[in-house]
């Protein structure tokens, strides 16, 4: 039997070879047209190739959004956008509309199509109903418990993906036209302002919030592996690098571990304090296990705090003066306690004690993201490794 | 032209005046003011043989309601209804399975917003389409030249804007520790717009409270062949039935008689989205 996969957003080039690198087995990208984060950087045609060809020579796959509910208007093109696509290496399109997933499936049959959650697909007729259409791929609606899951799993045999982490929506994807009416920004077609995470005035001694806390189904990847999903995809193609690989190199590790049998009470709590770390609102598990209700929510506003966790991103080695070579992102200072970590997910527990600049002129803290930095260190590490904040010093 | 309507009470269903009637399905559809259940709709058709009955079933169905809802769907089907309105593909691949009869009416709510996915849909045997309250008339007027399916047009209502499975009401009076109810008013400060939710066993449903008057585009909608036009009867209680006749009047005339676009300007000059794009590119990639 295959091993489950694990999806990982990327944002842009960059982001999909670090999510890559950090352990996932596919990506989902979004291109400069008819993906719902239309303010994400996005992908050229020539970078959607480049993605692909570093992709595919690690024997892993990229998807691409081409899930906004269209118009009239951006049915101009798109086909001729797709071919492009398809030309560019494309290993599947995750896709909301029947009419594209009609018209991919007939002209390029090679091509994967994923259904979109944007459609919320919650039983298993209407899996059935696209099983008909061609579907390779269902991403089910948010909404559904485990049991529900299984059964829709059990009785169309449809390969099915679903969220594990990241931000939920309040309402049923693509069932939300708040932002239209309250911003004028169109939420399905990549416009979508949150307002889900506004306050409103009600006749109440407090304000009206629906905001959902975050999803985070660490505990349960081995009852999804069991219950025999396809694919478990984190949310966030606009999150940061240190956030993506932290993300999936800890999933990457739930999921290694539970295969091999060495995933240890222990080990899961250290795992999801690592998750915890690089998180920015409470987390939940929303309607697996039960149905979704108070605790589930805020009642206070916006909640996400702000992390500094992340130190630098390690981008080479200086053999002369044995120092790693790093590009600072956020303040630290000599006696800081600090965690390196590298793409296999080795970590090495390090205290600062002298830092240099690119000159290795000595510098008192480090204070200046984006300064590229020098710390001694007598091994050289691979591309992509990371620092983070463990322990504040004196 | 023929007018649908939605009612908000049980009690009047205008079927002396009215074309046709919406009905939503208790405990199956949701964003609806008053369900019926199967007996009730049973009864309307018995007692009105003539009338337009279309059911509404837009529900995102569960598992669950898959058995249920078929065995709901194999009784209407011995109904001569005018169609089942749809949001959930189940209901598709039901009729297929089951070999019912019924016509069936695209209603995904924000989702029936090109020519393209209507004949799509038309091509798989959906003979109706409730078009989006989120794209312009142009929009409109485009996919009903362009499209082969036969176009619904909703003009004057409170529109649903949005619906979660959550009881997000119930949730916010938990926090507060009081009592529950069923409907809540909430007003966007920045907009200063107000909207209503309503819970059931289903969720929550989020309207805008402000009522939609595309009264002024009647005339553009029948010069163009439009088929249907939808009217809901919410927030509008006081005035529906002189609405509604009035209406009839108007389209059986023609719509030549421009008194009645002036008395209709009383009902606001929301005409939501209609004559305004949304946008949804806030900078350029790059």
């Amino acid at each position: 039997m295959d091993r489950i996969e694990l999806l990982s957003p990327a944002g842009d080039l960059e982001r999909l070879k670090v999510t890559l690198t950090y352990g996932a087995d596919a990506v989902y990208i979004g291109g400069q047209k008819y993906s719902l984060r239309a303010n994400a950087t996005n992908f050229s045609i020539e970078e959607i190739k480049e993605g692909c060809d570093f992709a595919h020579k690690l024997n892993k796959k990229v998807y691409l959004t081409l899930n906004i509910v269209f118009h009239n208007e951006d049915m101009d093109g798109v086909e001729e956008y797709i071919k492009e696509v398809v030309d560019a290496g494309i290993d599947a399109f995750i896709v909301s509309d029947p009419f594209i997933i009609s018209h991919i499936k007939t002209n390029y049959p090679g091509v994967e199509v994923h259904l979109s959650t944007q459609n919320s697909t919650s039983n298993y007729k209407s899996v059935e109903y696209f099983k008909d259409e061609g579907i390779d791929r269902v991403v089910l609606a948010r909404e559904l418990s485990k049991n529900e899951i299984k059964e829709i799993i059990d009785k169309t045999g449809v390969d099915i993906e679903v969220f594990i982490h990241g931000a939920m929506c309040t309402c049923f994807s693509g069932r939300c036209a708040l932002s239209n009416y309250v911003t004028n920004r169109d939420a399905n077609r990549g416009g979508c302002a949150q307002v889900c995470r506004f306050a409103f005035e009600a006749d109440e001694e407090k304000k009206f919030t629906m905001a959902t806390k975050d999803i985070n189904m660490a505990r349960h990847i081995g009852e999804m592996i069991d219950i025999g999903i396809t694919s478990l995809k984190v949310e966030g193609r606009m999150r940061s690098l240190y956030y993506l690989a932290t993300v999936i190199g800890t999933y990457r590790e739930i999921i290694d571990s539970y295969y091999d049998n060495t995933l240890t009470e222990e080990k899961l709590e250290l795992l999801e304090y690592r998750l915890s770390r690089v998180a920015n609102r409470e987390v939940s598990t929303h309607y697996f296990n039960k149905e979704a209700d108070e605790t589930d929510q805020y009642y206070t506003g916006r909640q996400e705090i702000s992390n500094q966790d992340y130190l630098g991103l390690i981008t080479g080695y200086d053999h002369e003066n044995k120092s790693i070579i790093l590009v600072e992102r956020n303040y630290f200072k000599p006696t800081d306690e600090i965690e390196i970590f590298t793409p296999s997910m080795e970590v090495y527990e390090y205290t600062v004690d002298e830092i240099f600049d690119e000159d290795m002129n000595k510098l008192e803290v480090a204070r200046h993201p984006e300064q590229i930095l020098k710390l001694k260190f007598d091994k050289e590490l691979p591309a992509y490794s990371m620092l983070r904040l463990k322990k504040k010093g004196e | 032209m023929k007018i649908l309507i939605e009612p908000s009470t049980k009690n009047n269903l205008y079927q002396d005046i009215t074309t046709g009637i919406i009905l939503s399905l208790d405990k199956y559809a949701v964003q609806s003011n008053v369900y019926f259940s199967l007996e009730e709709i049973k009864k309307i058709r018995k007692d009105n043989p003539n009338l337009e009955i279309f059911i509404n079933i837009n529900k995102n169905l569960l598992n669950d309601d898959i058995d249920p809802i078929s065995e709901i769907l194999k009784e209407l089907d011995k109904l001569n209804l005018q169609g089942i309105f749809f949001y959930d593909l189940a209901i598709p691949k039901l009729k297929k399975e089951l070999n019912l009869q019924t016509d069936l009416v695209w209603n995904q709510t924000h989702m029936v917003n090109n020519y393209k996915t209507c004949n799509y849909y038309h091509s798989k045997g959906v003979k109706y389409a409730l078009l989006g309250k989120e794209i312009t008339l142009e929009e409109i007027l485009e996919i009903n030249k362009l499209s082969t399916i036969t176009s619904m047009v909703e003009v004057v209502g409170l529109p649903s804007v949005a619906f979660s499975k959550r009881k997000l009401i119930t949730n916010f009076f938990k926090d507060l520790n009081k009592p529950s109810k069923e409907k809540l008013t909430v007003t966007e400060k920045v907009s200063n717009a107000e909207y209503e939710l309503q819970e059931d066993m289903n969720g929550t449903s989020f309207f805008l409270k402000e009522l939609v008057n595309g009264t002024s585009i009647i005339k553009e909608l029948f010069d163009n062949n439009i088929e249907y036009i939808v009217l809901r009867k919410y927030g509008i209680e006081n005035i529906f039935e002189e609405l509604l006749q009035d209406t009839k009047e108007y389209i059986e005339g023609s719509c030549q008689n421009n008194d009645y676009v002036e008395k209709y300007k009383s009902l606001g000059d929301n005409t939501n989205f209609f004559f305004k794009k949304t946008i949804y590119m806030v900078k350029k990639n790059g």
